[in-house]
């Protein structure tokens, strides 16, 4: 008998039935979810950005967050960033329209990333509140790497993106009917590693420093 | 992996008397259990989520055949290639069969305590294979030579003194003081030029998604991302209890895992992975292979065990424990220490090899306490004492002393006599001091610490005392 007849008659004999009706199952597992308020962390008196930019910014996640009026704002904040933290006006960013199009002023950009790409820009699909997380998927404008190896990981994010949970995107994915990326990439914070005696550390493989620049949406 | 559970007794002699493991288990275990706390008190909602994620686990073990065949279609339907496997040997023959077919000269490695348990390492050794292993503690690991002592901090035995002295013999630049910022830039330099010359990248899996066929995998480094992006294959190493229906699902266990193993809300970085790389993509790997692996959770399925199959790998129960605390993890001699670990290595290797693992508990029950998917823990305890003692594999010493207890147990003026006598015995031991710092016949308890002397007189005598008016 091949591996996978031998594994799955193997549970089947110990559950001792046939293979239930998948109707069925699927009512069962949606019953298990039904009413996630239950579960979910209660935030009442915070508002999806007030609480996102908490969490953002807290000890553990060590974020820094600007607010501007609109997209076009964003490279004037990013300017700002490079320069507070001693950094080339040079960016590494997304074959995107959306970011190639901006007016980016005297502060270069290059759509290529090396090993040891100091700064990329990216821009966010969407964001959760709960925890402070920001979303990506991977298309052809919007590549894996940008969000993971460079030191300083700067993030354009829409403020009327901001979700209040992680059952919320998943909702906006079901509804969008469109197949799953490659890859979906939950950030929240900056790589870390607490491997020697337990201490936080920032910067273990991927970025360093995480600066989010805001526009748009309700303040 | 070699496995020396059998010589637990001898191994934890070793490790008592080694007082750098001290020191490091204190440091880590204590920083892990009161951030847990802490993220735990500040979720109210959290006796929920326990109770939701046991139901869910329960749910998909009951259609387990039923999940795993539409994780198959899914999974396929994404452009993935699924793999089944029953021995740890089948699992590592396609994984290598895959490096061989890409000619692969270099394979970097998320950790995953599946390929622990598979013995990944040694199958890619012996097919001349690098293996580059890219978590920071397994990489300080694979430095030092040794096997993981923890499933979420293998390193967690070493102090970061000793890290720096490894750091200083093993890397090209490495740090100039023991400063753990400093050790850890070490390790992202040392690693960097490794994650873009690698033909194929290792994970395993945290979740498998049912219903999408998606591989979710939870990590704070950025070095699960790095492994499975930049090389050309991406193979997944994953058992098969990993399954929930669905992303929403998922997300009940995302908020606890984080919350037990570490004490944070959410780690960096969850990554929900669908197949290899699509039409235009620049990056990603051109192949994803996923290798679903049995090794015995199919007969620990059939038994009263099956609730271990709940297990999403935290570490709580080790953190807790006291037994662990003391030892750490490499006396248990398998892949999975602590608790879990006590239940995992005599379903995956024997009792007879592992015997000793579910007799060293002092059942206080606090790894079921903390375990996020309410694991009754010490009851799979006591069922193993059980079995041990119906198959004769109880030690001599063992059946004699409980022979004899029981003897005095049946008879209370004898039981009576003899507790009056110890507990005036052990009082005389303590004398003042009230702790007794070494007991005949028990100098190997007494050498570690201090035993307690009993309060005065026995429970019966206390009893009667306090019933007077």
């Amino acid at each position: 008998m091949n591996p996978r007849d031998a594994i799955l008659g193997a549970i089947r004999a110990s559950l001792g039935h046939e293979p239930a009706d998948a109707a069925n199952v699927a009512r069962e597992a949606e019953a298990l979810i039904a009413a996630p308020a239950r579960f979910q962390p209660k935030f009442d008196n915070e508002t999806n950005r007030s609480r996102f930019m908490a969490r953002a910014t807290s000890e553990r996640l060590t974020a820094t967050v600007d607010e501007v009026g609109a997209l076009s704002d964003a490279p004037g904040a990013v300017r700002n960033y490079l320069v507070r933290a001693n950094l080339p006006l040079s960016i590494a960013r997304p074959p995107a329209a959306l970011l190639r199009d901006l007016d980016w002023g005297d502060v270069s950009g290059h759509e290529t990333l090396s090993p040891d790409e100091p700064v990329a820009v990216n821009i966010a699909d969407w964001a959760i509140a709960e925890t402070g997380t920001l979303v990506f998927t991977s298309r052809p404008d919007s590549p894996t790497l940008f969000n993971y190896l460079p030191l300083h990981h700067v993030i354009l994010l829409d403020g009327g993106k901001i979700l209040r949970y992680p059952e919320d995107y998943w909702a906006k994915v079901r509804q969008s009917g469109a197949a799953h990326p490659r890859s979906t990439n939950f950030i929240t914070g900056t790589s870390g590693t607490a491997d020697i005696e337990g201490q936080n550390i920032r910067g273990a493989h991927g970025p360093r420093f995480m600066h989010i620049v805001i526009f748009g949406g309700a303040p | 992996m070699q496995v020396t559970s059998h010589k637990f007794k001898e191994n934890v002699k070793t490790a008592l008397g080694q007082p750098n493991l001290r020191v490091a288990l204190d440091r880590t275990t204590g920083l892990l259990t009161s951030r847990r706390r802490e993220t735990i008190a500040a979720y109210p909602e959290y006796a929920e989520a326990r109770t939701t994620a046991a139901r869910i686990k329960d749910h998909t073990l009951a259609h387990l055949d039923h999940y795993l065949e539409m994780f198959e279609k899914n999974a396929t339907a994404a452009g993935a290639t699924v793999h089944w496997a029953q021995t740890p040997k089948q699992a590592t023959d396609i994984i290598i069969e895959i490096c061989r077919r890409h000619e692969a000269k270099s394979v970097t490695r998320v950790k995953s305590m599946l390929g622990e348990e598979i013995g990944i390492g040694e199958a890619l050794r012996d097919a001349g294979i690098e293996r580059v292993e890219t978590d920071l503690a397994e990489h300080i690991i694979q430095l030092a030579e040794e096997p993981p002592s923890h499933i979420v901090v293998p390193a967690m035995h070493k102090t970061r003194e000793e890290v720096a002295d490894l750091f200083r013999l093993k890397h090209h630049d490495p740090q100039k003081t023991d400063d753990v910022a400093e050790l850890v830039e070490s390790a992202r330099r040392e690693l960097r030029p490794k994650y873009i010359g690698a033909d194929i990248g290792i994970s395993g899996a945290n979740f498998l998604i049912a219903d999408t066929g998606s591989v979710v995998t939870v990590t704070n480094e950025g070095n699960g991302e790095l492994t499975t992006t930049l090389p050309k294959v991406h193979i997944v190493n994953v058992g098969i209890e990993k399954l929930v229906p669905s992303m929403e699902h998922c997300a009940v266990f995302i908020r606890l895992l984080a919350r037990a193993a570490l004490g944070t809300e959410i780690t960096q970085y969850t990554t929900f992975y669908n197949g290899p790389r699509r039409q235009g993509d620049v990056d990603g790997p051109e192949e994803m292979h996923i290798v679903l692996v049995d090794n015995r959770r199919t007969e620990i399925f059939d038994g009263y065990m099956r609730p271990m199959l709940r297990c999403i790998r935290c570490g709580a129960c080790m953190n807790h424990c006291p037994v662990f605390n003391a030892v750490g993890g490499h006396p248990y001699g398998f892949v999975y220490p602590g608790p879990m670990g006590a239940i995992l290595t005599p379903a995956m290797t024997s009792l007879e090899t592992a015997g000793d693992l579910p007799n060293a508990c002092t059942l206080n029950g606090r790894c079921q306490e903390v375990c996020p998917v309410n694991i009754p823990l010490p009851d799979m305890m006591r069922r193993l004492r059980e079995e041990q003692w119906q198959r004769a594999l109880t030690p001599a010493s063992m059946r004699y002393g409980l022979g004899f207890w029981a003897f005095a147990a049946k008879r209370p003026w004898l039981y009576r006599l003899g507790t009056r006598l110890s507990v005036a015995m052990l009082r005389l031991l303590a004398g003042s001091k009230g702790r007794i710092t070494s007991l005949p016949l028990a100098g190997a308890w007494t050498r570690h610490r201090d035993m307690t002397a009993p309060q005065r007189g026995t429970f019966m005598d206390q009893y009667r005392r306090r019933r007077q008016p």
